[in-house]
């Protein structure tokens, strides 16, 4: 049963006078293509538009190289079957632990956080790409249980090697991501698990934690979580970006003000604009309808991916699907609600928008991964 | 087709619902923010970039009767900061590159502190009048010092330097109190404004009217490329400013440098010399005096208050604030009284011995001068024949006679602060006390409760020279565009007319005419020229004995209690031209220490300044009274 309706049409596996590659053609997901390839799009006109003229110039030139890196990784993670990914999902979880810790103990700092390992002249942030491990550990751990009640000894050991990951990030720190990661996880859960209960008690126990986690927060983060509880208290402080972010957006009224018009990102108002605040750009220049036009691509995007889950062939595609889509929801979540002042600024990009390569690389496997189960719902 | 999660199929509607509350909350929010709200954030994001800049106009000049300037404008480096862009460790490398004093760290941070309060986005002035140098470092180093711009403006400038001083006044910053008064008539804060003198007086007409120029800034303050601004300003980029209009003083800077230059021995003194057909003044000396180049914006911690413990108060204007006890210069009054009333002679003998006692108490003549008459009485300045004179008056009759002469009452000049001075009379004593014929005594030489100024004397002078003018005093001739053309030009006017027959004036000019000119005479020897003919009367005003403080500094050559010398006369002295005041505050005798300073300054005249175009045998060779 397809959510959306769209009824799947069965090929048979031995047409004569049907190549595979025709095959391949149409069974491929094209509206998830469409769609992604249009908000990469969208992304890289804001990036221009944003950078153009500046001493910022060459970042377009190198999101358009990511861009192409990702759109092969696309490819390449479509081509192939998630379920040899899934099979190997704790060996893939194993690379990322050991790429985090390498980050937490050599790491390259930048802004008192060290998120960065610099190999050759290529910089990354392990912790993009941890988060599709640990979706592929998730739909691991739902294959393997299926059907199942697996005793909490068999299970607690699992569980806390996917509690790693989240834990070597917070204490990065990138209280965003760990943040984010976790979401995934919980979001994974209550899709996915046919017995909510766990999951409300972990929910509960979380926010218990909550005034503990206050305690070891740097004074930075603190300072970021009161600014957004009062944007106006400290306008050249920590409020600054989330003010000057409300004004640009408000300021693009209706129709915005056009493509690189918008005063505030164009003058500097709106520091580093193209990694966090790019929705931001996006609204002043293009207005409320611009906005809207992402939003509905975006939850267009989250829906289709949904859509796919819900029509997957097995446990492990669907739980894939519904990673991905989790991932990309509180992606876009956070990142706009921040941008409108509507929570703490977090280091949380905005899918196939924000400039960089690791978010980048890491929404486009996502989305090869999906394409990947879309491809095979039907046997294939 | 069976899925393979039947939860996640039962839930998808919850997570619709989810999705749909999500991205809902955000849209209302992007409602609110850009539909709602837009047109004020947008507002508010041209403020972000577009600031304004007042032009500031150009000062109108000061210049003396012939032009030259005595206040001007000089291009000048001004050091603006942007309190929203400019940061503590921006002041801190600032102090490093310029090497700034504490006292000058601290004035740029009250002023940046001042500025974030009333517009965080907007520049203020933090340091004024830069050198080269310093200008150049900031202009160098600017990516170093963000928020910080140098500017290149007109500033006041008083090419004579400290002359003329007290008419000319100076400039400085406003306070708080004015900046919120002000503000209204287009002031800008960090604005200099006219402070003393004639720059405070005719402020209004000096400082013209500002322009105003609009631009666009980033966000670290720094101005955008011209194509840039062009696209986001809207309407006028700029509004020229127009310049204030000029004053054409009546005072002449050769002959107030020269009388500047006659007091310069001494530690305090005023000078006042006036056109006698006019009233016009010529020059006005205050001494001790500052210099209003440094008043203007450079003056330091120290020097102020050097400057506010001076004994002498430099910031008094002796010609027009502070009053002095006029001495003999004041006797005419009681020639004039008595004279007029028939209760006089010239001939008239009186005896003095020297010493005069009435009810009880006995007042002291200048020396025992025997029998004289009222023309030897003027000469050798006998008290005792003006007791006499004035005893047959009255006090009030003495008042009114001042009165007419204009003491008691404002010059009308409204200048640094045109004290009225006292002329006391038997109901102001009654007041007070029981009356005493001491007081009448007292009066007549110019003691006791009478006090002026030196510009009172000197238009009342003017006036006995004139023959019975009493003119108000005029300083600013014209009022000019700065191209040159008259806005207002200024008449000589008349305060009053006097009643005393021409004859009593005569009489008194022949008096002094024998004071400056035969021997025997207060002045004689002092204020006796071979160049022009001076006539005049001394005066060796008592003070009332004053204290010193002990905080006080020692200043040499003047000490509180020593007596006020006073000239005062005229010349030519048949054709009177211009009529002269000194008064060398605590310099002891009249005629020994003011009279050659009034000599050196009316030879200095006739030579220098009405000789110009030299006039051969305008002289005249004769000043012998008839």
């Amino acid at each position: 049963m397809s959510y959306l309706g769209g009824r799947g049409f069965e090929l048979p596996t031995a047409q004569i006078g049907v190549s595979r590659w025709r095959r391949f053609r149409a069974s491929v997901d094209w509206p998830l293509v469409l769609v992604v390839l249009a908000i990469a799009a969208i992304g890289l006109l804001n990036l221009y538009s944003a950078t153009h003229g500046t001493r910022h110039a060459g970042k377009f030139d190198q999101q358009l190289r990511w861009m192409f890196v990702g759109g092969l990784a696309f490819v390449v993670a479509t081509v192939l079957d998630y379920r040899a990914l899934v099979r190997v999902a704790w060996l893939g979880l194993g690379a990322a632990v050991i790429a985090l810790v390498i980050v937490d103990v050599a790491g390259h700092d930048a802004k008192g956080s060290e998120r960065w390992i610099t190999i050759g002249s290529l910089g990354g942030q392990p912790s993009e790409l941890a988060k599709l491990a640990v979706i592929l550990v998730l739909a691991r751990l739902i294959q393997d249980t299926a059907g199942q009640r697996p005793s909490w000894q068999s299970l607690a050991p699992r569980l806390a090697a996917l509690v790693l990951p989240v834990v070597l990030i917070a204490i990065q720190p990138d209280l965003g991501t760990a943040s984010l990661v976790t979401l995934i996880m919980l979001s994974v859960g209550f899709l996915a698990l046919r017995d909510l209960w766990p999951m409300v008690y972990t929910l509960f126990a979380m926010l218990l934690a909550v005034p503990l986690l206050w305690e070891n927060m740097h004074d930075y983060q603190k300072g970021r979580v009161l600014a957004f509880l009062d944007p106006s208290a400290d306008p050249t402080g920590m409020g600054w970006h989330t003010r000057q972010s409300i004004f640009a957006v408000g300021s693009g009224k209706v129709t915005g003000k056009g493509f690189q018009e918008g005063t505030q990102n164009q003058c500097d108002f709106l520091p580093e604009h193209w990694t966090d605040f790019p929705f931001s750009v996006w609204a002043e220049e293009w207005g409320f309808l611009g906005a809207l036009v992402l939003l509905g691509l975006f939850g267009f995007l989250i829906v289709w991916i949904l859509n796919v889950a819900t029509s997957a062939r097995d446990h492990a595609g669907a739980v894939v699907c519904v990673g991905v889509a989790a991932m990309t929801f509180w992606h876009v979540l956070v990142n706009v609600a921040m941008v409108l002042g509507m929570a703490p600024v977090v280091g949380v990009t905005l899918p196939f928008i924000s400039y960089g390569g690791s978010s980048v690389l890491t929404f486009f496997l996502g989305m090869g991964l999906v394409a990947s189960v879309s491809l095979r719902k039907h046997g294939y | 087709m069976t899925a393979a999660l039947p939860e996640l199929a039962r839930r998808m509607r919850w997570v619709m619902l989810f999705l749909f509350l999500a991205f809902g909350g955000l849209v209302v929010r992007l409602w609110q923010l850009q539909v709602l709200r837009g047109d004020r954030y947008y507002d508010q994001t041209v403020d972000n970039v577009v600031h304004e800049r007042l032009l500031p106009s150009i000062r109108g000049r000061i210049l003396d009767r012939n032009n030259v300037p005595l206040a001007d404008n000089r291009p000048a480096f001004n050091l603006y900061a942007t309190p929203r862009a400019f940061s503590p460790s921006a002041l801190g490398e600032l102090r490093r590159l310029l090497g700034l004093s504490d006292e000058e760290v601290e004035k740029v941070r009250t002023r940046v502190e001042a500025g974030r309060k009333r517009a965080a986005g907007q520049p203020v002035l933090v340091l004024e009048d830069q050198p080269r140098e310093r200008a150049a470092r900031v202009e160098q180093e600017r990516f170093r010092l963000p928020g910080l711009e140098v500017r290149h403006e007109p500033y006041r400038d008083y090419p004579q330097g400290a002359m003329a001083a007290h008419v000319l006044g100076y400039m400085s910053q406003m306070t708080a109190a004015e900046v919120e008064r002000l503000e209204a008539s287009g002031y800008r804060p960090d604005e200099q404004i006219g402070r003393y003198g004639l720059e405070a007086m005719w402020e209004n007409y000096l400082r013209g009217k500002k322009g105003r120029e609009r631009f666009a800034v980033d966000a670290r303050g720094q101005r955008l490329d011209e194509a840039t601004a062009a696209g986001l300003i809207k309407g006028d980029r700029i509004i020229e400013p127009v310049a204030g209009y000029s004053l054409v003083l009546t005072l002449d800077a050769t002959l107030q440098k020269l009388a500047e230059k006659a007091v310069a021995i001494h530690p305090a003194a005023a000078v006042a010399v006036v056109e006698v057909k006019t009233g016009r003044v010529l020059a006005l000396v205050s001494k001790p005096s500052f210099d209003p180049n440094v008043m203007t914006g450079h003056l330091t911690r120290a020097e102020e208050k050097f400057l506010n413990s001076d004994p002498r108060k430099p910031f008094i204007d002796k010609t027009l604030r502070a009053t002095y006890p006029p001495g003999s210069t004041f006797k005419f009054v009681s020639t004039v009284a008595a004279l007029e009333d028939g209760l006089a002679q010239e001939e008239e003998p009186v005896a003095c011995t020297g010493s005069y006692e009435r009810s009880g108490t006995t007042f002291r003549c200048t020396g025992s001068h025997g029998k004289l008459d009222l023309l030897a009485a003027i000469q050798r300045s006998c008290n005792i024949y003006f007791w006499t004179l004035a005893e047959r008056v009255g006090i009030d009759r003495l008042a009114e006679v001042a009165n007419q002469f204009g003491f008691g009452s404002r010059t009308g000049l409204g200048l640094n602060g045109d004290s009225p001075g006292r002329i006391p009379t038997r109901a102001w004593y009654e007041e007070r006390t029981r009356f005493k014929i001491g007081y009448t005594i007292n009066s007549a030489t110019g003691q006791g409760d009478v006090d002026v100024t030196v510009m009172q004397v000197a238009m009342a002078y003017a006036a006995l020279a004139n023959g019975g003018t009493l003119f108000v005093p005029q300083l600013v001739d014209r009022v000019i565009k700065a191209d040159g053309g008259t806005v207002i030009a200024y008449e000589p006017q008349v305060k009053q007319r006097l009643t005393t027959p021409p004859e009593v004036v005569d009489l008194w000019r022949r008096g002094m005419w024998k004071a400056v000119n035969e021997p025997g005479g207060t002045a004689f020897g002092h204020a006796t020229s071979e160049i022009v003919p001076i006539l005049g009367k001394t005066g060796t005003a008592q003070v009332k004995s004053r204290r010193q403080r002990k905080d006080e500094p020692e200043i040499k050559g003047w000490h509180p209690s020593t007596d006020h010398a006073w000239f005062a006369g005229w010349a030519p002295a048949d054709e009177p031209e211009v009529a002269i005041v000194v008064l060398i505050e605590h310099g002891g005798s009249g005629g020994k220490v003011a009279g050659p300073v009034a000599r050196t300054i009316l030879e200095g005249w006739w030579t220098k300044v009405r000789a110009a175009p030299p006039a051969a045998g305008a002289a005249p060779a004769s000043g012998g009274a008839p």
